[in-house]
């Protein structure tokens, strides 16, 4: 019925070096913070592991040398999103007064969801050759912010220097938006010299 | 197999003495492999200590000197008692501060009350990792230092948010969000200024930043880029203010209308280290401040090779920590002569004024490069 059914020989002969231990280490926080992103009852504590996921997930790109990639995550997640959720959660009344729990009815769908998707991510990953002991084919720099840089704003056929310049013009739009939405008008203005005097 | 080392002329050192040290231990323990881990965590440790040493080591000299720098500007003459012109001042204070007792208030949130101040302390001993005290003292020499330093700030606000909520106050929780909206909207002319010290020095590097600078005083930064330079160092020296939550910007522990803002319910050790952040922000700032616009570790050369050579005579540290405490001493004298502006006043003058002038700034530096420089 299914033929691909086996799976290949398990890679389990990884050198344990210092780089090893390191992965392992992170990989089991975040995956601890992760969990506990979900099974906490207080809000704002589950945003505050879902910081901490991140972080080493960031942690885990510069284990990876993918030190751009690692910041844009810290700077996007750490410093963006997530604080923006937990400016939120202040700012909703009766915060942690009554714990909030997610209750899912259909235990068994959900179930075999996920037993589905770990399925599939192993039959995806572990038929990949030498996925253990493989060498980077990457050359070295390859994901400084320098090439990095030069790959995004190429002219050539593989350059995104347009696609780059619209996300620009985009960013600098909300930026002036935000600016325009805190502004006040001259209505406001008047009334508020009104109120003082 | 992986191999971690630090280049550095210490690691240097502590790389050629473990091995010889090594030979005196039995047989079996004797391996390369070992050596060079043994020599990594030695030079790891070292690292770790020197950062902490210079963190915290420094903080009770800018509370004595906070101190004195404010009797002195309200005509008085600050702590005159314990010590020569009360320097033991600080150290016994510190030893109150620690041997207080540690408390939560009822119905505060136990994990967050605790953890905020661990936060809170993360980004300034990153920044300081970073930062190059002398030409081959740095403990972090990382191509995106930069990035690195506006990634990490973040953690500052969320540190804030979370005490001032955990503590379960409403003064803490209004000095939390004004604070935290305050850093939030600071923090983009912060980073802005920076982009634009990358712009023109062409390195996200500190240390590269650094030696872009070499030559006589008039190559730094804040000189090199007629007026444009000196702009941006006034925009980082207000942004920077805001960003640490120092006077004239410290809406967010205003004491006449707030009480104590969001370390209201701190106490003892935990107080100590919401404390210690502020002034390790105030070390990390005026070290970023002297990397990027007063040359750093460089000394003030002016070009007569006479006093150029006595001046390079002075090692590389000596001018950082002069340039840093100079730059400390003016935000120290900033705190105390300018007046707090209002939350809404505050919120105006990011918005409305310095980001469009660090937008236009960057588009002028840009011109100037392309077309001048």
């Amino acid at each position: 019925m299914f033929p691909n059914l086996a799976l290949p020989d398990m890679p389990f002969t990884f050198p344990l070096g210092g780089m090893d231990i390191a992965f392992y280490a992170v990989a089991i926080v975040m995956l601890v913070t992760a969990v506990f992103t979900v099974a906490v009852k207080n809000i704002l504590q589950s945003a505050v592991f879902l910081i901490f996921s991140f972080v080493t997930t960031a942690i885990l790109y510069l284990l990876l040398h993918a030190e751009f990639i690692a910041l844009a995550q810290v700077m996007a997640y750490v410093g963006g999103v997530v604080i923006l959720v937990v400016f939120t959660i202040l700012l909703t009344t009766h915060l942690g007064e009554d714990a909030f729990s997610t209750k899912i009815p259909r235990l068994f769908a959900a179930f075999s969801l996920s037993a589905a998707f770990v399925f599939v991510m192993i039959k995806c990953i572990l038929p990949t050759p030498d996925i253990a002991v493989a060498t980077p084919s990457a050359p070295e720099g390859y994901s400084s912010l320098q090439s990095f840089a030069i790959r995004l704003l190429g002219y050539s056929q593989d350059g995104f220097i347009i696609p780059f310049e619209v996300v620009s013009v985009l960013l600098l739009m909300t930026l002036i938006c935000a600016i325009t939405v805190a502004r006040k008008t001259k209505d406001e203005v008047e009334k508020e010299k009104e109120v003082r005097q | 197999m992986f191999v971690p080392s630090v280049t550095n002329p210490v690691g240097d050192f502590v790389r050629e003495w473990v091995p010889k040290l090594a030979e005196f231990l039995p047989a079996s323990l004797q391996s390369d492999t070992l050596n060079s881990v043994v020599a990594f965590l030695v030079n790891a440790l070292i690292c770790v200590v020197a950062v902490c040493a210079v963190n915290i080591g420094s903080a009770p000299i800018l509370i004595y000197m906070e101190r004195k720098v404010c009797a002195h500007v309200q005509c008085r003459l600050g702590p005159m008692r314990l010590g020569w012109h009360g320097t033991i001042q600080t150290i016994a204070d510190v030893i109150k501060m620690l041997f207080k007792e540690v408390y939560a208030p009822s119905g505060a949130d136990k994990l967050m009350f605790y953890m905020a101040p661990l936060i809170v302390l993360i980004a300034p001993f990153i920044v300081c990792a970073l930062i190059p005290f002398s030409r081959d003292l740095v403990v972090a020499d990382v191509s995106m230092g930069i990035p690195m330093i506006i990634a990490v700030n973040g953690f500052g606000v969320l540190g804030i948010l979370l005490g001032g909520w955990s503590s379960n106050n409403k003064y803490s929780l209004l000095g939390a969000l004004r604070s935290g909206a305050q850093m939030i909207s600071y923090e983009i002319s912060f980073a802005m200024i920076l982009l634009f010290v990358v712009m023109i020095s062409g390195s996200t590097n500190l240390m590269s930043i650094t030696l872009g600078q070499e030559g006589t005083i008039f190559d730094w930064w804040i000189f090199k880029i007629p007026v444009l330079g000196f702009i941006a160092f006034i925009l980082f020296f207000i942004s920077s203010t805001a960003e640490m939550n120092r006077a004239p910007f410290d809406i967010a522990e205003a004491e006449q209308e707030l009480t104590g803002g969001y370390h209201t319910e701190y106490n003892g050790t935990p107080f100590a280290m919401f404390y210690l952040a502020e002034y390790i922000a105030l070390i990390t700032n005026s070290a970023l401040a002297t990397t990027c616009f007063l040359g750093g570790f460089l000394p003030p050369c002016i070009g007569i090779t006479a006093i150029d050579n006595v001046l390079n005579m002075v090692p590389g540290v000596v001018w950082f920590f002069a340039k840093v405490y100079f730059m400390i001493w003016c935000y120290m004298m900033v705190r105390w002569t300018f007046v707090r502006p209002r939350v809404d006043q505050l919120m105006d003058f990011e918005w409305k004024f310095l980001l469009p002038v660090n937008l236009v700034l960057l588009v002028v530096g840009a011109a100037y490069i392309t077309i001048g420089g």
